[in-house]
């Protein structure tokens, strides 16, 4: 009796397995990363290095199952890995490349982040596809010692390619497009260098 | 005799050893130097030139009409090596047309938006609120005399495409507004371009083209923020830029 239920368990166990990989290949996943290779120094490497700490991101999509789905077969698009961890590694990537120490305590600042769009839109067409890529972030730059708020914003990225409907990596080079523009819109606004500055004093 | 063999042997290898790092040193020294990235970090003077031809289109980036055609010639007997480019010939000729009629609702109140104005204002703008620069002026030509003189470099700025976009599909489809701009920064005096970056930019609100030809304010607005977004970028981009390889 016990064997056979152990059986019956292993059983379930094995077809929940296959259709959760079946459903996986259904979906189509983007290994979606800040490109490292073009982050620069920029404006915010003209302040005093800091020792920042960046928060765990906070994922506020309505919608955090997917980014996406592909209008042809209505296939999911996802991403490898949470999109709060996307995020938050290409925060510390930018940071830190701008000279500044990004550890998990004894902060001097702290980066607080939200995601609140993180979509890929894609029109098909006769002859190709147009891919529109877009991320907001809602960003804050805390005082460590204090919580004093020092400055918020939004930054928005968005990016648009045309490509055959069928190219393979098209829709990641969106995203990680979109991704960059917004990350380098935060690097290079003076009010996030004030900020900084301001903490550096 | 084998004492002497030896010796020979031991030299043979040392001369062979010696050869083989000679060619590795010289396969070290010849290989090319790594590209490295102009800073143009001290540049405080610019001139921001605006020209070029400006665009403005309604895109809709649809299978249809064509895919009609298509639908409707498979339930007959036509077909055959000329179907298909004149299906797509035909697919372009009605869109173009349904173009032309969008293109006129959707841009009836933006007889006095300049693309190029705009765009170049809020590149400006941008980069003087960096504190990175003392003086951005901005020409509608290229600047002779003082104006010359006094620039350390040229940013040439050139919007090729502007207007609405199906970025969307649903129902309804929804649209956005986009802007297309270009830009290079050229040394004044040696012509050296130094940076150069096109950005594409969609508005980041979706709605449908029915709003957009309904309502002439709203357009104007979507369209003048889109603008404003696109030399905001290209500024972004240039201050990210300006300290590369530092």
């Amino acid at each position: 009796m016990n064997a056979g239920r152990s059986v019956a368990i292993a059983a379930l166990l094995c077809s929940l397995a296959l259709a959760s990989g079946a459903g996986c290949a259904r979906n189509q996943r983007l290994d979606v990363r800040y490109p490292e290779a073009g982050v620069n120094r920029a404006l915010l490497a003209s302040v005093p290095p800091q020792r920042v700490g960046i928060s765990p991101v906070v994922d506020r999509r309505l919608d955090t199952s997917r980014i996406g789905s592909l209008p042809k077969d209505g296939r999911v698009i996802v991403t490898r890995r949470p999109v709060s961890d996307i995020v938050h590694d290409a925060l510390t990537i930018e940071v830190s490349r701008n000279g500044h120490a990004v550890l998990p305590d004894a902060q001097d600042l702290v980066l607080a982040a939200e995601v609140e769009e993180f979509w890929l839109d894609v029109v098909v067409g006769r002859s190709h596809a147009q891919y529109v890529g877009k991320v907001v972030l809602a960003l804050a730059v805390v005082d460590g010692r204090n919580g004093e708020t020092l400055f918020t914003r939004h930054y928005a990225g968005t990016n648009r390619r045309e490509a055959d409907a069928d190219a393979k990596d098209v829709a990641r080079e969106v995203m990680d497009a979109a991704l960059a523009r917004t990350l380098h819109d935060f690097a290079t606004d003076p009010k996030v260098v004030a900020a900084f500055s301001r903490r550096a004093r | 005799m084998n004492a002497r063999g030896n010796v020979v042997m031991h030299r043979a290898v040392a001369v062979l050893l010696v050869l083989f790092v000679v060619v590795l040193s010289g396969c070290a020294s010849t290989s090319p130097p790594q590209p490295t990235a102009r800073p143009f970090e001290n540049l405080r003077q610019l001139v921001v030139v605006a020209s070029g031809d400006t665009t403005f289109a309604v895109t809709e980036h649809s299978a249809e009409p064509g895919r009609t055609f298509d639908e409707i010639l498979k339930w007959g007997s036509l077909g055959g090596w000329w179907w298909k480019p004149a299906a797509d010939l035909a697919h372009r000729g009605i869109n173009w047309l349904l173009q032309l009629n969008r293109k006129s609702d959707a841009s009836a109140g933006l007889g006095d938006v300049s693309p190029r104005d705009v765009v170049t204002a809020a590149f400006a703008s941008t980069l003087l609120a960096s504190g990175q620069y003392d003086e951005i002026s901005t020409l509608t030509a290229e600047p002779i005399g003082d104006d010359r003189r006094g620039a350390d470099a040229i940013v040439r700025l050139a919007v090729p495409a502007w207007g609405l976009m199906r970025v969307r599909e649903g129902e309804p489809d929804l649209h956005s507004a986009f802007a297309d701009v270009r830009a290079e920064l050229v040394l004044r005096g040696t012509g050296v371009v130094v940076w150069q970056r096109t950005e594409d930019v969609t508005d980041l609100e979706r709605v449908p083209l029915a709003t957009f030809t309904a309502d002439r304010q709203f357009t104007r607005q979507q369209l003048i923020d889109v603008l404003e977004r696109a030399g905001q970028r290209l500024a972004s981009e240039l201050l990210y830029a300006r300290s590369a390889g530092r």
